[in-house]
């Protein structure tokens, strides 16, 4: 059935409007995408607060002062700060509020100001996702290419090798395998810590594996898909050799499904974070969370876990804006994951 | 300038797909094999270009100006490749890189392309400009019409200046105005006197071309000569056949006199010879799609037991308009009346893929009985049509998938017959299909309507369809210089 | 271009064998082997607690015994037997992923059915909430709603469906409106057959291998979901046995118990293997 007509006005050269206004969508569908997680994180936060059995307040107050040292009075300081003698509903309105004046509050553990803390626990998450990302991208992308290159051979035998090892070993094995063996029999890496050159390697190492592995499959499958496109084969036709083929069709197509599958891998990366971050006591927001989480620092929950939410949704931003980029087809179905 | 291909045979698993004698081919005199799908035709293309899938096995020499290339080594040719032999694609569209503009897809076919892409570029659109594209140069190849992407691709696969030219179906997908143009490219090329090999299933191309013609069937070469000789006194009883499966020539006793086409731009008068009951009418009716205005202000009618076409180039908005008869898409404007006789699944329609008008993983047996069941029908009914429509009974356990185009459009006709409709329509019902196929597929069509009584709508783009078919046609669109392109949108 | 005429061309008459052997033949060696793998484990996870009930009974002067004849992977260094609370602890991950799988299957089709089948509001305010969920990390999710489970089971298997409905939904609404919207849905419209033909011949033959599959993904990231949360020490509480806690309780150990550590990681790995295995369609390529 005709589903959609193209109008010849488009063909008669490139406008930019068109570009412009994906961008605009792009960036209007993101921007809804953010508001929705800022509720429903804060939603889950209030609901964590009114969840916490007997006197919130008193728990609270033990976590911070510890049990010996709580008195009635550092409860009921608690109380107060949390609003917890007012209804629910106004707790809740009170709580969005907070939100929405950018006021994250401070930390029931520490006292500090969450938005100090989470500013140095972002730059190191930042740190790691980058460098992991990069280095799984490099390994991925050169392995599936060098296996689509000739589908069924001994390299593309060990990339599949490579990838289901990938797929069945957790993050969090991986890490302590590496650790053991880098850090505890060899000695030539620390396992923990931050602040020196080589203190990332182990956990940048760690969460790029995984992705590495799924970054080969899709460049694998993506690359030799396009190798028999008929439009490949068709330039083939007009007398391109081989590496022309690779620079002129092959990469660029390939390189459209790849930006798309960043954007998956995005949710991968940051549950990769949390976890790896957590082995390796590396100062990050995934670290921030776990901790926090253990202590009920609900601010602290609240604000790790947008943090790592938003992040999600800049770098698909990012994505979104990469592929319109590239990729000049309007799009017709939304990507389904 | 030379070709010949000796001693050619192509097989897959010991079974011979392809098994041809000599064949020369001259500068100036065109070559055309036509012949079903299934007979070899393109497979003989791709194994003269060297580009036949690897499960393949190919033996023969292929002589290019006094070299011998042996055919088996299919790399041997690869350097022929755009300077001395190349090809035209079967479907533009796909053949052209999704994330490039056309110019760039010229130009790097160019001799020239490594060492000067500028001079390169401007040859590409030069070259473009003179195929009437001065506009398309920058476009991406997602914004062209089918014919508009195959004259791309004919610059693309000619800018090297090769003196053969291999085409492959090219006029697959292109309805006529298309069509005709691409012959008078195929034609430029061999005025320059370059050498063409045309693969088609298209009778009236190959009219078109002139030259020589071979006719393949089951791998073979059945009969060869002059095209207009070929195509008025066939000699071979395929041949014979093919021809005689044209609409144009078609003499069945469900067909009734045809004449007059009316057009349908602004409002509809003509009579209606037939006196039945106002079936369907349309009043006042419009639609645009995307900004495009595919129709306004069309009033008609349909009445019981008439055979209505439904006409126009692709892009203007035939399927539209009967999805808008039918109730199945809303009109901008205007109104669509069913009369009461319609209710009750007595509205039957057909479509151009048939396989995509099934549910694809359950069997046709269990398709097929629902209908049956929900109707509370007798199942020696569905027998009985299976029998009068030569269709085997084991063919219901089967999936859609695994029944041939021809043979599911058939039982998509039983299953609509089983509720003895009284209006069908018919979306392209025969357009994926060859010439022999078409006619059995369509007679099994109007003979279960010619015995019902029963109305027809047809959508074709094909006139003689429709006045071999229909006594009224309902045309839309007047060919204008833009041709709208129409993306299809179908599960992947 | 020529592949496609080669398809054309060369596919064969389909034939047809009885049903139980075509179900073999489907297979691939793989998937066999994996079904093994993941039978030989279930069955532990079932028959394992009843042979071995006792997880939770500590003998400190059995701290870290060697696997033996009684001790089949010996003692932990609470000296509470290992094959006892490994038993329990697969049993638990199992139980708990399939649990979220069927919870998460199930809310994710209906409403991605529905959403595809109404339109309009119901698949506009579905459509929304998936779009907020989508940017979620699972294991986000989980971690979040496990600090207000406080280590309860229950809500931390439906923390682990909360995580999961979104990938099923999406699916299922694409899938569904695709097949919805195509001309076999309006073709059995004008045959007048109705929802019941719809849902049983058209959505689900499509929807059901999408569903395996997804099914087979969504098992394998709930065990690792669960896993993780125990190594990080969130999630079961201790002294519950769960894989990932048994392996971070093992880590200090790992010199003088190696049993201790490694039984926990090879079941974790089995069950990954085996579920990733399952999907493999690798030799009918």
């Amino acid at each position: 059935m005709t589903a959609s007509i193209t109008t010849p006005g488009s063909s008669a050269g490139p406008s930019l409007r068109p570009a412009l206004s994906t961008t605009a969508r792009v960036l209007g569908r993101r921007a809804l995408q953010a508001a929705g997680v800022v509720v429903l994180v804060s939603t889950a936060c209030f609901a964590m607060v009114q969840s916490l059995p007997g006197d919130i307040a008193f728990r609270i107050a033990a976590g911070r002062y510890g049990y010996d040292q709580v008195t009635a009075a550092s409860a009921d300081s608690v109380r107060a700060e949390l609003g917890l003698d007012q209804p629910a509903w106004l707790q809740f309105l009170d709580w969005l509020g907070g939100l929405v004046s950018l006021n994250l509050g401070n930390s029931l553990v520490t006292g500090a100001s969450v938005a100090g803390e989470l500013g140095l626990n972002l730059a190191s998450s930042l740190q790691l996702a980058a460098v992991a990302l990069i280095l799984a991208l490099i390994v991925g992308t050169t392995a599936g290419a060098l296996a689509a290159s000739r589908p069924g051979g001994i390299l593309d035998r060990l990339t599949t090798v490579w990838v289901s090892a990938t797929r069945a070993l957790p993050p969090f094995l991986l890490g302590l395998v590496l650790i053991l063996l880098f850090a505890v029999h060899l000695g030539v890496l620390p396992a923990a810590g931050h602040g020196e050159a080589n203190n990332i390697v182990l956990p940048a190492v760690t969460l790029a594996v995984g992705l590495s592995g799924l970054f080969a499959r899709v460049t694998r499958d993506t690359m030799a898909t396009i190798r028999q496109s008929e439009y490949v084969r068709f330039a083939a036709t007009k007398g391109l050799g081989s590496w022309l083929l690779f620079l002129r069709h092959i990469i660029r197509n390939t390189g459209v499904t790849l930006i798309a599958y960043v954007g998956v891998q995005v949710l991968v990366l940051i549950e990769g974070v949390v976890v790896v971050e957590s082995l390796f006591a590396w100062p990050g927001l995934g670290h921030a969370l776990v901790h926090a989480i253990f202590w009920r620092d609900i601010p602290m929950i609240q604000a790790a876990a947008l943090a790592l939410a938003l992040l999600v949704v800049a770098m698909n931003t990012l994505v979104d804006l990469a592929t319109a980029a590239v990729d000049p087809r309007p799009r017709h179905k939304e990507a389904v994951l | 300038m030379s070709l010949r291909l000796n001693d050619l045979v192509v097989s897959h698993a010991g079974k011979v797909l392809v098994e041809t004698a000599q064949l020369d081919f001259q500068p100036g005199k065109p070559v055309t094999i036509i012949g079903e799908s299934g007979s070899g035709k393109s497979l003989l293309a791709h194994a003269i270009m060297g580009t036949l899938p690897h499960n393949l096995k190919a033996q023969g020499s292929l002589v290019v100006d006094g070299h011998v290339y042996d055919v088996s080594d299919q790399a041997n040719r690869r350097r022929l490749w755009g300077r001395t032999m190349s090809l035209l694609p079967q479907e533009p569209v796909l053949a052209l890189d999704p994330t490039m503009r056309t110019r760039d897809q010229v130009a790097e076919g160019a001799p020239t392309f490594r060492t000067d892409k500028q001079g390169s570029r401007r040859a590409a659109d030069a070259l473009l400009t003179s195929l009437g594209l001065t506009h398309a140069s920058t476009a991406f190849p997602h914004t062209l019409s089918g014919g508009m992407a195959q004259r791309v691709a004919f610059a693309a696969a000619t800018i090297g200046g090769a003196p053969v030219l291999i085409a492959d179906e090219p006029s697959k997908g292109l309805d006529q105005r298309a069509r005709a143009e691409l012959a008078e490219l195929l034609r430029s090329h061999i005025n320059s006197g370059g050498i063409l090999l045309t693969i088609t299933h298209d009778l009236d191309l190959a009219r078109e071309l002139g030259g020589e013609l071979l006719v393949m069937k089951d791998a073979h070469v059945v009969e060869k000569g002059a095209a207009g000789e070929v195509l008025t006194n066939p000699a071979h009883p395929y041949t014979r056949r093919l021809l005689a499966a044209e609409p144009s020539q078609w003499r069945h006793q469900w067909m009734r006199n045809t004449d007059g086409i009316e057009r349908a731009d602004g409002a509809v008068g003509g009579s209606i010879e037939s006196s039945g009951t106002v079936l369907v009418s349309g009043a006042g009716l419009g639609k645009s799609f995307g900004g495009q205005e595919l129709f306004t202000d069309l009033s008609l009618e349909v009445r019981a037991g008439e055979r209505v076409a439904l006409s126009g180039p692709s892009g203007s908005g035939k399927t539209t308009l009967g999805n808008v008869l039918l109730r199945l898409l809303p009109p901008d404007a205007g109104t669509v009346q069913h009369s009461d006789l319609l209710q009750r699944g007595r509205l039957q329609k057909l479509y151009q893929d048939p396989a995509l008008a099934f549910p694809a993983r359950v069997s046709l047996a269990e398709s097929l009985g629902d209908v049956v069941h929900r109707h509370g029908l007798d199942h020696t009914r569905l027998e009985e049509l299976m029998d009068s429509l030569r269709l085997a009974p084991e063919l219901l356990r089967r999936r859609p998938g695994q029944v041939s185009g021809g043979e599911l459009q058939r039982i998509a006709i039983i299953r609509s017959m089983l509720l003895e409709p009284v209006l069908m329509f018919a979306d392209e019902p025969t357009s994926r299909l060859d010439l022999i196929t078409q006619e059995e597929t369509m007679m099994c069509l109007m003979e279960q309507v010619d015995k019902l009584e029963c109305a027809l709508v047809l959508v074709t783009h094909d006139d003689a369809l429709a006045a071999a078919v229909t006594t009224r046609t309902i045309a839309l669109g007047t060919p204008s210089s833009v041709t709208v392109p129409e993306l299809e949108l179908s599960a992947p | 271009m020529t592949n496609a005429v080669a398809m054309q061309e060369l596919l064969p008459a389909p034939a047809r064998d009885s049903k139980r052997s075509k179900w073999l033949a489907d297979r691939t060696v793989m998937q066999l082997v994996s079904a093994a793998l993941l039978a030989v484990l279930v069955i532990f996870a079932v028959a394992g607690p009843l042979i071995w009930p006792d997880h939770a009974v500590q003998d400190l002067s059995r701290f870290l015994e060697a696997p033996g004849a009684s001790e089949p992977l010996g003692r932990d260094h609470l000296g509470r037997s290992v094959v006892a609370r490994l038993a329990h602890a697969t049993q638990l991950s199992l139980v708990m992923a399939v649990l979220c799988v069927i919870a998460a299957l199930l809310f994710g089709s209906l409403a991605g059915i529905a959403a595809a089948w109404r339109g309009g509001w119901v698949d506009s305010l579905l459509h929304g909430l998936s779009e907020v969920f989508i940017a979620l990390p699972a294991l986000l999710v989980v971690l979040v709603v496990s600090a207000i489970a406080n280590g309860d089971l229950w809500t931390l298997c439906l923390g682990l469906a909360l995580a999961q409905w979104v990938e099923y939904f999406r699916m299922v609404r694409a899938r569904s409106g695709l097949v919805l919207a195509g001309p076999a849905v309006e073709a059995a419209a004008l045959l007048q057959l109705g929802p019941v033909h719809i849902i049983r011949r058209h959505l689900l033959p499509e929807l059901r291998p999408l569903l395996t599959t997804m099914a087979t993904f969504g098992l394998g990231s709930a065990i690792l979901a669960l896993s993780t949360l125990g190594f990080v020490g969130i999630g079961v509480r201790p002294p519950t046995p769960e894989l990932g806690l048994m392996i971070t309780e093992a880590f200090p150990f790992y010199h003088e118990a190696p049993w201790m550590a490694l039984a926990p990681v090879l079941v974790l790995t089995t069950i990954l293997i085996g579920l990733l295995g399952l999907r493999s369609k690798e030799s009918q390529a």
